[in-house]
C-alpha cells in the first residue's frame, strides 16, 4: 500500500486511491464541485487542487492517483491562491441569488466561497447569463447558476444510463443541457438534484417551499417500490416536504427512484381522515365508535369463512400481523397479502425474494430476467445493473415483452416457452449461464402472478438449480418484488390458512355471494368489481379505488406517518419512522386493528408498538435482524405442470401511478402525462 | 526526358503552382513535369526546378507570365534568368540546413513509392524490424528525441510505456491537428513526404504492438488529406500496410480521420475524445494516453513530426541522429519562419541556433523592411521575445528558462508598427475562442482576460487592472487542465513584461 505524506502526516492508503481519497481517508477536507465518489471522474472544476512536491504546478486531487512517497499539502499558500483564484473565477458569473435560490442553505458553492471567496469582486463586467431550460416537471434547471461541474451529464451518462444531457457550445458558451429541449427520461433523474453542487438543479415541485434549516429529518424507508431504499424525510410542520436518499451501499449507494422522492405531495391529497359509513349509497362521515362498532358487528355476526382479508401494496409488517391476529381470532383463514394475485408459496422463503442481495449483481457475470423491467419496478436496482454492465464481463439475457433497457440486454423471447427450453436443455443461452461464475435469475413479481406461476417458479428452480445458480457461496436466484408489503406480508404468513380463500378464491366468493365481509388493508391493486355484493371495509390512507368499493372507510397513515416494519425484496428487515402525524383523526394501522379487536370482544394482547414488536419477534424471531438480509435456506419450490403460452406481462403500465400515494401526487400525475414510456391517455378535458 | 518540378505544395498552390504547372506543360510538351512537394522556400513558390546535367537548377517565384520567358530563355537547360537561384543545393536557405526529418520533402514525387524506397525509404522499418521491439524503443530513447508537438516529452520513453502496457488492443495515433498560428511542418511533410509519415507510424506500431494507426488531420489541409490517403493506398497495395507488413508478420493499417476545427483537439486527449465520435474535449490525466488512451487501449500518440523523424533515426542510428543538438535536446528541428519575415519557410536545423540567427540571418529580418520589434515563438500559446533575447539557443530548456517555448517551433515576427497590448488581447480572445469549456480557469478567465485587457487599453486603472490581468494569469495557469489555458498568458505576460508601455498610458487614469 502506498504510503505519502498530507500536510506533515504520513498516510497509507490502497493503491489506486486518488489524492482526494487519501485526504478524506485522513480526515483532511479538500473543496471541491465536480469530484463524486459515484462518478467518472472529471477533473475540471480545478477547485481541489493541492501542492505536491516536486510537480511543476497544482495538481487536482482528484484526479491524481497516489504515489508511493508523494508529498502533499493541501493547504499551502500555493495550494490556496490556486483554489481562491477559481473560486473568483466561479464568483465572477455565478448569478449570487442565494435569497431566491432553493439550494440556499445546502449548497457547496456558499459554504466554499465562505472560505475562498472574496467579499466582493474584482471584475465590473455584465455576468454571462443562461436561460433556464425546461428538463420536464421534476427537475428545475436555472442554468445560469451552473458552473459547469457535468456531475449531472455524468450521471444521466452512466448511472441513470439515458444520454439525456451534454455540453453544447464551447469555451464561455457551454451551455449543458438536452440540445433540443425536452424533459428528462430517467425514472432516477430527481438524482441529479442532489448531485448539483449548485442551484442549477433544483427541485421543481419542491420550488420555494423551504428552507434547509426549517426542516425536521426523519430516517426512513421508501414503499414506492420493494427495493426498501434508505430515505430521509424532511418535514415542516405537520406535511412532509421533501423526501431524500440515504446513503445504504447495500441497497440504494446514494440513488433515489423519482416515484419514490416526488411522490411526497401525494401524501397531502385524497387523504382520509376520517372514518366514513355508507348509507344509502354514499360514504357519510362518522365517528370512529360508530365506524368500529359497525365493521365488528359485521365482521363478528359472519361465519368464519364466509369473512376474508386482503393486505395492500405499501403495508407495514405490524399491521399485517395485527390484521392476520384478528381474522385468526375469528376462525378465517381467507386472507392473502398477494393482491396481484401472485402463486408463490410463503412456506418457502427463498422462493419470492432478491437471494443473492442486490450488492451480490456486483458479482453477477451473466444475469437472466424473467418477465421483468427492472427499469420501472425497481430503477434503483435497475442501476446496480447498469454499474455491473459497465464494468465490463457482463451479459444479460431477457425473457418478456421487449422494453427500453438502459443496459444491453439479448431478448431470448417473450413467454414461458423459452424458459422450458432453457430447462430441457434446448436452448443456446443454457450454455450462457452454464459457463458463468455467478450466473444471476431475476424473476419479476409479474412471472408468478398468473394461473401456471407454480408452474414458472418450478421451471426457474430447475434452472437455476440445472445451471449452479445456487451454491454454497452464491445464491443467483432472485425475485424481484413489486411490492414494498410483499415480502413482509409473506414472512408471516398472510396467505390462505388450511383450507382458506387466495386473492381468487376471496373474489370468486365474495362475487358469488359466498364471502360475505372483505377487510381490505390498504388494497386498491386489485378489481374491486370483483367485490359483488361483499361488505366491504377498507382501511387506509387513500381515497382510491378500495376506499371508493368500501362500506367502511377506518382512516389510517401513510408511510410517513408510522413507525413501521418492511422488508425488501431481498428480505432485509427494514424500520420506516414516523415523521409527521396522520392527519386529522387517521390513526396508526395497529392501533386501529388493536380497537376494532376489543370491539370484536377479541383483544388483540398488545397495547403498545413495542408490545406488539415484541410478540411478532416471539413468533417470527428474523425480524430481530433490521438491517440486514437474513440468511435463507434454498429449498425447492414449485409446482411441476403445464405452462400458458401466453407472453410474460409486466406489472407497471404506468411507472408514475403505482399505488394510492402516486395516484393523489400532482406531480405524479404530471409526469405520468409527459413523460411514461404508456402516457396516460388523454380524458377529453385537457385542455 | 527533362524532369521539371512545380511543388504541389499547399503553400506553392496558394500562389498559383497549379496554373504554373499546366502553362508549362502547354510550353514544353517534351518535359515531364512532377508535383514535388515544397522544399521550404516560402518567398520563392512557386519555386520551379529544372533537372539538369549540373543538377536542379530553381527558378522562383514563378507566374504563369513568366513562363514563356522562362521557356525563351532556355529553362530546360537550366540557363540564367532573373528569376534563377542557381542549383537549388546551393541556395544558402537551404544549404546551411540539416535535412534529416525533411531529407527527401521537395527532392522526390511524393506519391511515388519506388522515389521514396529510392532515397532511403523504409530502411528504418527494416532495420526497426531486424532489431526487434525492444531494442527498436532502445535506440529511440538513445536518440534523444522528444516529442516535436510542443511539449517535447521523450518518445522513446512514450513508446516503451505503450509496449509495457496491457490491454486488448493498442493504437498508434499520429497528430496532425496542427494549429498554431504560423506553423506548417505536419502538413509540408504530410503533402511532400508522406511515406515517411506511414513508415513512422508503421515502425511505432511494430514497436509497441499496435495494429492500428490513425492519421488525425485537421479538415483545413485537404490537400495533405488527399495526399495522405493517396500514399496509404499505395503503401497497403505494396504490402507497407496490412495484415502482413513488408512481408515481416506484423500487422498494421493507418486510417485518416479528419478533425472540425477545434484548435484544442491538437491537444492530445481532446483528439482522442473527437476520433472516438465525441465533443472534442480535454480529459483529466491521468490515466495517460499510453496506459488508457484511444478506446481505453494503450496509445502511442505523437505528433506528425516526432513520427517522421523515427524512420531517419532507425535508419542512420541513435548515435547519427543524437550528435546533432546539445544539452538535452538532441538531433534537429524544423523551424518555421512566418509572419512578418522576408525569407518564410521551413529550416530544419540542429537544436541551439540562436533566436536572432533564425530571424535575421535565415529569415532575413522582417518583409516590410522595418526592425523586428517581437518575435512569437511556439505558436499562438509561445512568449513574446524581444530582440534583447535574441540570444536564446532555439532549444526546450533554454526557452522554458526564459518564460517561453519551443512549441512545435513555429516563430512568427512582428516589425515596429506592432501593437503588443492588442497582440496580449488577440492571445486571451484565441483562448475563449478556443477553450473547450471543460475547466473553470480556462473557461472563464480568457473571457475576463480580454475584457480586463480592453480596460487596460482604454486606460482604464491600468495598474490595478495589470495587477489584476497578473493575477488572472497566474489562476489560469496553475489551475487550468491542459495547456491552452495553462500557456494562455506566456503570450499575455511576456507582452506586459517587455513591452509594458503599449498597454495604456498612465497619465489617463481614470479610477
Amino acid at each position: 500500500m502506498p504510503k505519502l505524506t498530507i500536510n506533515g502526516t504520513e498516510v497509507e492508503v490502497p493503491p489506486g486511491y486518488t489524492i482526494l481519497q487519501a485526504c478524506n481517508q485522513a480526515g483532511i477536507e479538500v473543496p471541491h464541485f465536480c469530484f463524486h465518489q459515484r462518478l467518472a471522474i472529471a477533473g475540471n472544476c480545478r477547485m481541489c487542487l493541492v501542492e505536491q512536491e516536486k510537480a511543476p504546478k497544482p495538481v487536482a486531487s482528484c484526479a491524481m492517483p497516489v504515489a508511493d512517497g508523494m508529498v502533499v499539502h493541501t493547504n499551502s499558500p500555493l495550494a490556496q491562491k490556486a483554489r481562491k483564484g477559481v473560486m473568483e473565477f466561479l464568483l465572477i458569473n455565478h448569478p449570487l441569488d442565494c435569497p431566491i435560490c432553493d439550494q440556499g442553505g445546502e449548497c457547496d458553492l456558499q459554504d466554499e466561497a465562505m472560505a475562498y471567496g472574496k467579499d466582493r469582486g474584482r471584475y465590473q463586467e455584465a455576468k454571462r447569463a443562461v436561460r433556464a431550460k425546461d428538463f420536464g416537471p421534476l427537475v428545475k434547471a436555472t442554468m445560469t447558476r451552473c458552473i459547469h461541474c457535468t456531475r449531472c451529464i455524468r450521471f444521466a451518462a452512466d448511472v441513470a444510463g439515458v444520454p439525456d444531457l451534454g455540453g453544447t457550445g464551447r469555451g464561455e458558451n457551454m451551455e449543458v443541457g438536452t440540445y433540443v429541449e425536452k424533459a428528462l427520461t430517467s425514472e432516477l433523474s430527481g438524482n441529479m438534484i442532489d448531485l448539483c453542487p449548485v442551484g442549477a438543479l433544483t427541485s421543481k415541485p419542491y420550488a420555494f417551499e423551504a428552507r434547509a434549516w426549517e426542516l425536521r429529518k426523519t430516517e426512513s424507508i421508501d414503499v414506492v417500490d420493494a427495493v426498501g431504499t434508505n430515505i430521509r424525510l424532511d418535514a415542516r410542520g405537520q406535511a412532509v416536504l421533501r423526501i431524500l436518499p440515504r446513503v445504504n451501499e447495500d441497497v440504494n449507494e446514494e440513488w433515489l427512484s423519482d416515484k419514490g422522492r416526488f411522490v411526497v405531495d401525494g401524501l397531502l391529497k385524497r387523504r382520509l381522515d376520517r372514518p366514513y359509513i355508507r348509507r344509502n349509497g354514499k360514504l357519510v362521515e362518522a365517528s370512529w365508535p360508530e365506524a368500529l362498532t359497525i365493521a365488528a358487528e359485521r365482521l363478528g355476526k359472519a361465519s368464519a369463512d364466509r369473512i376474508a382479508a386482503i393486505a395492500g401494496d405499501l403495508c407495514d409488517v405490524e399491521s399485517m400481523l395485527a390484521l392476520k391476529e384478528v381474522m385468526t381470532s375469528l376462525g378465517s383463514t381467507n386472507l392473502d397479502c398477494r393482491q396481484d394475485g401472485a402463486k408463490t408459496p410463503a412456506a418457502v422463503r427463498s422462493s419470492y425474494i432478491f437471494n443473492s442481495a442486490i450488492a451480490g449483481i456486483d458479482k453477477a457475470d451473466v444475469v437472466l430476467l424473467i418477465g421483468t423491467n427492472p427499469r420501472q419496478e425497481a430503477p434503483v436496482i435497475n442501476a446496480r445493473l447498469r454499474k455491473r454492465y459497465l464494468k465490463g464481463g457482463f451479459k444479460a439475457g431477457q425473457i418478456g415483452p421487449f422494453f427500453d433497457s438502459t443496459f444491453p440486454v439479448t431478448a431470448l423471447g417473450e413467454g414461458p416457452a423459452v424458459l422450458q427450453a432453457l430447462v430441457e436443455g434446448n436452448h443456446a443461452w443454457l450454455d450462457v449461464l452454464k459457463s458463468a461464475q455467478n450466473p444471476m435469475i431475476i424473476m419479476g413479481s409479474g412471472a408468478v402472478a398468473r394461473a401456471d406461476g407454480l408452474a414458472i417458479l418450478d421451471l426457474a428452480c430447475r434452472l437455476a438449480d440445472a445451471v449452479g445458480a445456487v451454491r454454497e457461496d452464491w445464491n443467483g436466484f432472485n425475485v424481484l418484488q413489486r411490492a414494498a408489503s410483499r415480502v413482509g406480508g409473506l414472512d408471516i404468513g398472510f396467505v390462505p390458512g388450511p383450507g382458506g380463500r387466495d386473492l381468487d378464491g376471496i373474489l370468486d366468493g365474495a362475487s358469488k355471494g359466498e364471502v360475505e365481509v372483505v377487510y381490505l388493508l390498504g388494497a386498491d391493486e386489485f378489481d374491486v368489481s370483483r367485490l359483488g355484493n361483499a361488505f366491504v371495509i377498507y382501511q387506509g390512507h387513500h381515497g382510491d379505488a378500495g376506499a371508493g368499493r368500501a362500506d367502511i372507510v377506518l382512516p389510517g397513515a401513510a408511510y410517513t406517518e408510522k413507525n413501521g416494519t418492511y422488508v425488501n425484496t431481498e428480505g432485509r428487515v427494514q424500520l420506516g419512522r414516523l415523521a409527521v402525524y396522520p392527519p386529522g383523526e387517521a390513526k396508526e394501522d395497529w392501533r386501529v386493528l388493536r380497537a376494532l379487536s376489543e370491539h370484536l370482544g377479541r383483544a388483540l394482547p398488545y397495547d403498545s408498538l413495542p408490545q406488539l414488536r415484541q410478540h411478532m419477534l416471539s413468533l417470527f424471531p428474523l425480524f430481530a435482524q433490521v438491517d440486514d438480509v437474513v440468511a435463507t435456506a434454498w429449498q425447492d419450490f414449485g409446482v411441476q405442470g403445464p405452462v400458458s403460452g401466453a407472453d410474460f406481462a409486466y406489472p407497471i403500465d404506468t411507472y408514475y401511478m403505482t399505488d394510492p400515494i402516486s395516484r393523489a401526487s400532482p406531480t405524479m400525475a404530471e409526469c405520468a402525462v409527459s413523460l411514461a414510456p404508456n402516457p396516460l391517455s388523454k380524458t377529453g378535458t385537457h385542455g | 526526358m527533362t524532369r521539371i518540378f512545380v511543388p504541389r505544395d499547399a503553400a506553392a498552390i496558394a500562389v498559383g503552382a497549379d496554373a504554373v504547372a499546366a502553362a508549362l506543360a502547354e510550353a514544353l510538351p517534351g518535359a515531364t513535369i512532377i508535383r514535388n512537394g515544397s522544399r521550404g522556400l516560402a518567398w520563392l513558390e512557386p519555386m520551379v526546378e529544372v533537372e539538369t546535367d549540373r543538377g536542379r537548377i530553381a527558378y522562383g517565384p514563378v507566374s504563369v507570365a513568366d513562363v514563356a520567358g522562362l521557356v525563351a530563355a532556355g529553362l530546360l537547360c537550366g540557363q540564367a534568368h532573373p528569376l534563377c537561384h542557381g542549383l537549388t543545393e546551393e541556395i544558402p536557405f537551404l544549404k546551411r540546413q540539416t535535412r534529416l526529418t525533411f531529407a527527401r520533402c521537395g527532392i522526390t514525387d511524393p506519391l511515388s513509392l519506388a522515389d521514396y524506397c529510392a532515397h532511403g525509404g523504409y530502411r528504418g522499418l527494416e532495420r526497426a524490424i531486424g532489431l526487434g521491439p525492444d531494442d527498436t524503443i532502445e535506440e529511440l530513447v538513445k536518440s534523444g528525441l522528444r516529442g516535436r508537438g510542443g511539449a517535447g516529452f521523450p518518445t522513446g520513453v512514450k513508446w516503451r510505456t505503450v509496449q509495457q502496457a496491457v490491454g486488448p488492443r493498442k493504437y498508434v495515433v499520429c497528430n496532425a491537428d496542427e494549429g498554431d498560428s504560423g506553423t506548417f511542418a505536419d502538413r509540408m511533410i504530410m503533402e511532400g513526404d508522406p511515406f515517411v509519415v506511414i513508415e513512422g507510424m508503421t515502425i511505432a506500431g511494430v514497436a509497441t504492438g499496435a495494429t492500428k494507426g490513425y492519421l488525425y488531420i485537421r479538415s483545413e489541409y485537404p490537400h495533405a488529406i488527399a495526399t495522405m490517403n493517396a500514399a496509404i493506398t499505395l503503401a497497403r497495395g505494396a504490402g507497407y500496410l496490412g495484415a502482413d507488413v513488408a512481408g515481416r508478420g506484423a500487422a498494421f493499417d493507418i486510417e485518416v480521420r479528419v478533425g472540425a476545427g477545434a484548435y484544442v483537439c491538437g491537444e492530445e486527449t481532446a483528439l482522442l475524445e473527437s476520433i472516438e465520435g465525441r465533443r472534442g474535449m480535454v480529459r483529466a490525466k491521468p490515466p495517460l494516453p499510453a496506459h488508457k488512451g484511444l478506446f481505453g487501449c494503450p496509445t502511442v500518440i505523437n505528433n506528425v513530426i516526432s513520427l517522421a523523424s523515427v524512420p531517419a533515426i532507425l535508419g542512420k542510428g541513435a548515435e547519427f541522429y543524437r550528435n546533432f543538438g546539445l544539452g538535452r535536446s538532441r538531433g534537429t528541428m524544423p523551424v518555421q519562419l512566418a509572419g512578418n519575415i522576408r525569407q518564410g519557410g521551413l529550416f530544419e536545423a540542429a537544436f541551439g541556433m540562436t533566436l536572432g540567427a533564425l530571424v535575421e540571418e535565415i529569415g532575413g529580418g522582417t518583409a516590410t523592411g522595418r526592425p523586428v520589434r517581437a518575435v512569437q515563438v511556439g505558436g499562438p500559446l509561445g512568449a513574446y521575445f524581444p530582440p534583447a533575447l535574441f540570444d536564446t539557443p532555439f532549444d526546450y530548456e533554454a526557452f522554458a528558462a526564459r518564460d517561453g517555448l519551443i512549441g512545435h517551433g513555429g516563430i512568427v515576427v512582428f516589425d515596429d508598427t506592432v501593437d503588443m497590448a492588442n497582440q496580449a488581447r488577440f492571445a486571451m480572445e484565441f483562448c475563449a475562442i478556443e477553450s473547450c469549456g471543460k475547466c473553470t480557469p480556462c473557461r472563464i478567465g480568457s473571457t475576463r482576460g480580454v475584457e480586463v485587457i480592453d480596460r487596460i487599453r482604454r486606460g482604464e486603472g491600468r495598474e490595478k487592472n495589470l495587477a489584476l490581468i497578473d493575477e488572472l494569469c497566474t489562476t489560469m495557469k496553475l489551475g487550468s487542465l491542459c495547456a491552452l489555458g495553462g500557456f494562455t498568458p506566456y503570450p499575455v505576460l511576456s507582452a506586459i513584461r517587455h513591452f509594458r508601455e503599449d498597454f495604456g498610458v498612465a497619465e489617463q487614469e481614470t479610477t
